[in-house]
């Protein structure tokens, strides 16, 4: 039983005693009172009378007379003339019932009304004595209404205390709840703090609480900074803080092949001449300070361009990968121009060349490569500050104008031209955790299932993405009541602004609540760090009704998203791009170890994605994590190289 | 009864202690030596003097304690040490009677006061024999031509019913009669 309705029954139990005592109390001794008045009245009536009979010199009709008068005009039950023998001379006995007091109440709270007892005699003549009683009847009416009105006074000083015990009540239930709410959400993963309640005792607990989610924080911060530090270590150019070669191939690689990455990109690739000539003329502090400065000038392309990124390959070599097709000369040429100003100023033989190609969703890695470096080498075979542009890109995106690509999404959907491709991910033993499953739609009736690469984009600008994520959602649970897999879909970040987004899923999952169970949702890191506080309303939303709830694609973020601990999240996957390659780089490995263990001090499952090898799996079961996916595990023959 | 007699001082101890040679004397005898014997031992131990002279009061009625310890007393407080020792003597409660009777002092036509009597009755309808402070000796009723009864009543039929009433009780103190009861009772009669 909840402490409130305990509290509550306490109160209740004390009122009505106190309300029974109260009146038990007032009838007891209006009893008495009655009872005393009662025996006083008959005993002066009685000497009264007895004065009376006296006067009657002894003639027996005047004394019955008088008495009879007595009796007839005042409120008697009995009149009684006692002989001097002893023998009843006279009597007169009437019998009333109380006209009100009801019967029960009679028989509970018996008034006697003792007898008054008075000589009588004549001249020295001991005639007998008179015994009088009085009617109780009306003591017993007035005392029914002095405990009715008794019962309604104390009713109403009741019904006060109640209101006044309710605000008392309230005052310390909504601190209680609050606590409550608090060691609930501690429970889910939410590791929040909240204002110290009034309450003595729930301060102490709430302070409590709150101190144990601060040590938890500094724990976390401190754990963060180390993964964070191993990131950099794993990830970064010491000199620029720009991504490493090894970090940079793979996230070029993992953009290229994510199910929902960009349909078309760009990829620079930018060179620094005779950097060893010009370290030696410049000396080593001015070549460094040009690199930096070479570094920043691409840093203001990335902060404009949301998802681009930048790497420095090696000690001549940057790259700038872009995540729009069809700007890449362009940028390459606007960079070099900045540079051609900017470079002078260290030393006149300073100079750059560039080359720029187009990038298309699912290319190869190395292809891509080779086609930027061909592009750089002919134009370092012109004069400095040349881009040269390879056009490889080919026309895939649906024609037709915005409006064609919005009718397109939509008749797909409402056709229900849609399917759920399924990857699996495992744990350490080889069992299924869940389907990873992406949504692809047949963008023209017929034609080939499609990627999220090819119609997310489309589906983003036509804000339709709260309809696909919702379409891939039921898909989800549909499928999952069919086999009982477990299977997991991904949210778009762009869905998350909507605001009813949330409760229209909820309302879903509250349908089918055995499924629900069996689902995991998702939402890729960048999401949760630019709108952490959506992520964690829908996160208290979803996982009530049964569903885990995630971050996909995440790691780099991590370790700078500071309320990770609020979200209350179920797992973390990892991206590919930090994932890929582990087994060949300790750094990273370091990185991803780091990573797993901060994330499981917050119960968090670890799943790496994009795990593309036997020797990336090892080392990542080494790590800790949780599971894997990735080309590896849907086909770990064919993705396996060959030894 | 000697315990309580200590509060009303050294006189009352021993008019208490006194009484109670009486008493154990009475014990066996029949009721008429009973009633000589109390009336004499009152009306030889106690000298009369009005209530204003002995309780600076119109009138107090006092318990025969009280007044063995003044040693001084008025009619009313005669008869009531006189109906109580009887009582505590075995005298039935039934056959006593205390009675306000109009005195004439000094023969017909004489000086008449109100005055109060103890009457014994052999029998219910007997006529009473009149113990009284202003003539030592007991008569029977018709050789006190001097007296007039005008009401009687004693202690019988009022704890009827009322099982065992205390001191306290509140209504024991409403009226003299009841109040001299009540101290009585404690008193040990």
């Amino acid at each position: 039983m909840s402490l409130i309705r305990q509290i509550w029954l306490l109160l209740l139990g004390t009122l009505l005693l106190a309300l029974f005592a109260g009146v038990t109390i007032v009838v007891s001794s209006a009893r008495d009172t009655l009872q005393t008045q009662l025996q006083l009245k008959n005993s002066d009536n009685a000497t009264a009378l007895a004065q009376v009979l006296t006067q009657q010199k002894g003639q027996r009709e005047m004394m019955e007379l008088a008495a009879a008068a007595q009796f007839d005009t005042g409120f008697y039950r009995s009149i009684r003339f006692i002989g001097a023998d002893g023998k009843p001379m006279f009597q007169r006995e009437a019998t009333v019932r109380p006209q009100d007091a009801p019967t029960w109440f009679v028989a509970l709270t018996p008034i006697e009304s003792v007898p008054g007892v008075a000589q009588v005699s004549d001249g020295w003549r001991a005639l007998g004595s008179i015994e009088v009683v009085s009617q109780s009847a009306f003591a017993h009416d007035e005392l029914w209404h002095g405990a009715l009105r008794a019962a309604e006074a104390l009713g109403v000083v009741g019904v006060i205390a109640g209101l006044l015990a309710f605000l008392g009540v309230e005052r310390i239930r909504r601190p209680l709840d609050h606590t409550v709410e608090q060691a609930a959400s501690l429970q889910r993963g939410e590791y929040m703090t909240v204002a110290e309640p009034n309450v003595l005792e729930l301060r102490r607990l709430t302070r409590a609480m709150n101190s144990m989610v601060e040590r938890l924080r500094v724990v976390f911060e401190g754990q963060a900074a180390q993964v964070e530090s191993l990131r950099r270590q794993a990830s970064c150019d010491a000199l620029t803080g720009l991504s490493n070669r090894g970090h940079f191939m793979a996230q070029l690689g993992a953009a290229l092949n994510r199910e929902d990455g960009h349909a078309a990109g760009g990829l620079i690739l930018l060179r620094v001449h005779e950097l060893a000539e010009v370290n030696r003329t410049l000396g080593r502090e001015a070549t460094d300070r040009m690199i930096r400065s070479i570094a920043q000038t691409l840093q203001v392309y990335i902060e404009r361009a949301k998802g681009a990124f930048i790497g420095r390959l090696n000690g001549a070599d940057f790259a700038l990968a872009l995540p729009q097709g069809g700007v890449a000369a362009e940028t390459a040429k606007a960079i070099v121009e900045l540079l051609r100003v900017a470079l002078p100023a260290f030393g006149a033989r300073v100079s750059v060349s560039a080359g720029a190609v187009e990038t298309r969703h699912g290319q190869e890695l190395a292809g891509a490569m080779t086609a930027v470096d061909f592009a750089l080498a002919k134009a370092e075979g012109d004069e400095p500050f040349t881009v040269v542009s390879a056009s490889t890109t080919d026309e895939g995106l649906v024609g037709g104008g915005e409006q064609g690509w919005r009718e397109q999404v939509r008749a797909a959907l409402n056709a229900r031209r849609v399917r759920l491709a399924t990857f699996p991910v495992v744990n350490a033993a080889g069992a299924l955790l869940h389907l990873e499953c992406p949504l692809r739609m047949q963008l023209a009736a017929g034609g080939p299932f499609e990627n999220a690469a090819r119609w997310l984009p489309l589906a983003q600008r036509s804000k339709l993405t709260c309809d696909v994520d919702e379409r891939a959602l039921i898909l989800a649970l549909d499928d999952i009541a069919r086999d009982g897999q477990p299977r997991g879909i991904n949210i778009s970040p762009a869905s998350l602004l909507d605001s009813s987004f949330a409760a229209r899923l909820r309302t879903i999952l509250s349908e089918s609540p055995r499924s629900a169970r069996h689902l995991w949702i998702e939402v890729d890191e960048i999401a949760a760090v630019e709108h952490f506080d959506i992520v964690r309303e829908l996160a208290r939303q979803l996982r009530p009704a049964g569903a885990r709830f995630g971050l996909e694609h995440a790691g780099e973020r991590l370790g700078r998203l500071e309320r990770l601990f609020e979200a209350g999240l179920d797992y973390v996957k990892i991206d590919a791009s930090v994932a890929h390659g582990v087994a060949l780089d300790p750094q990273r490995a370091a990185f991803m170890k780091g990573l797993a263990t901060m994330l499981h001090s917050l119960s968090l499952e670890v799943i790496a994605e994009g795990v593309s090898d036997a020797e990336d799996a090892r080392t990542l079961w080494a790590c800790g994590v949780d599971g894997i996916t990735g080309p590896w595990v849907q086909a770990p023959e064919s993705a396996t190289p060959a030894s | 009864m000697l315990r309580a007699s200590q509060v009303h001082g050294p006189a009352a101890v021993s008019g208490a202690r006194a009484l109670q040679a009486v008493l154990a004397g009475l014990v066996g005898q029949d009721e008429s030596y009973k009633l000589t014997a109390i009336n004499q031992f009152f009306n030889r131990r106690i000298v009369f003097a009005p209530d204003q002279e002995v309780w600076g009061q119109a009138d107090y009625w006092a318990s025969p304690l009280e007044m063995l310890g003044k040693g001084r007393g008025d009619c009313e407080d005669y008869v009531i040490g006189k109906y109580f020792s009887l009582l505590a003597s075995g005298v039935p409660v039934t056959s006593l009677r205390l009675v306000y009777v109009r005195a004439t002092i000094g023969g017909p036509g004489g000086e008449v006061l109100a005055h109060m009597v103890l009457a014994y009755y052999a029998s219910p309808g007997a006529e009473p024999l009149i113990l009284d402070n202003l003539i030592g000796e007991i008569r029977p009723a018709s050789r006190r031509p001097d007296l007039d009864p005008a009401f009687s009543f004693n202690g019988d039929g009022l704890w009827q019913g009322v099982g065992a009433q205390s001191v306290g009780d509140p209504v024991a103190r409403l009226s003299r009669w009841r109040e001299v009861l009540a101290k009585a009772r404690a008193e040990g009669f």
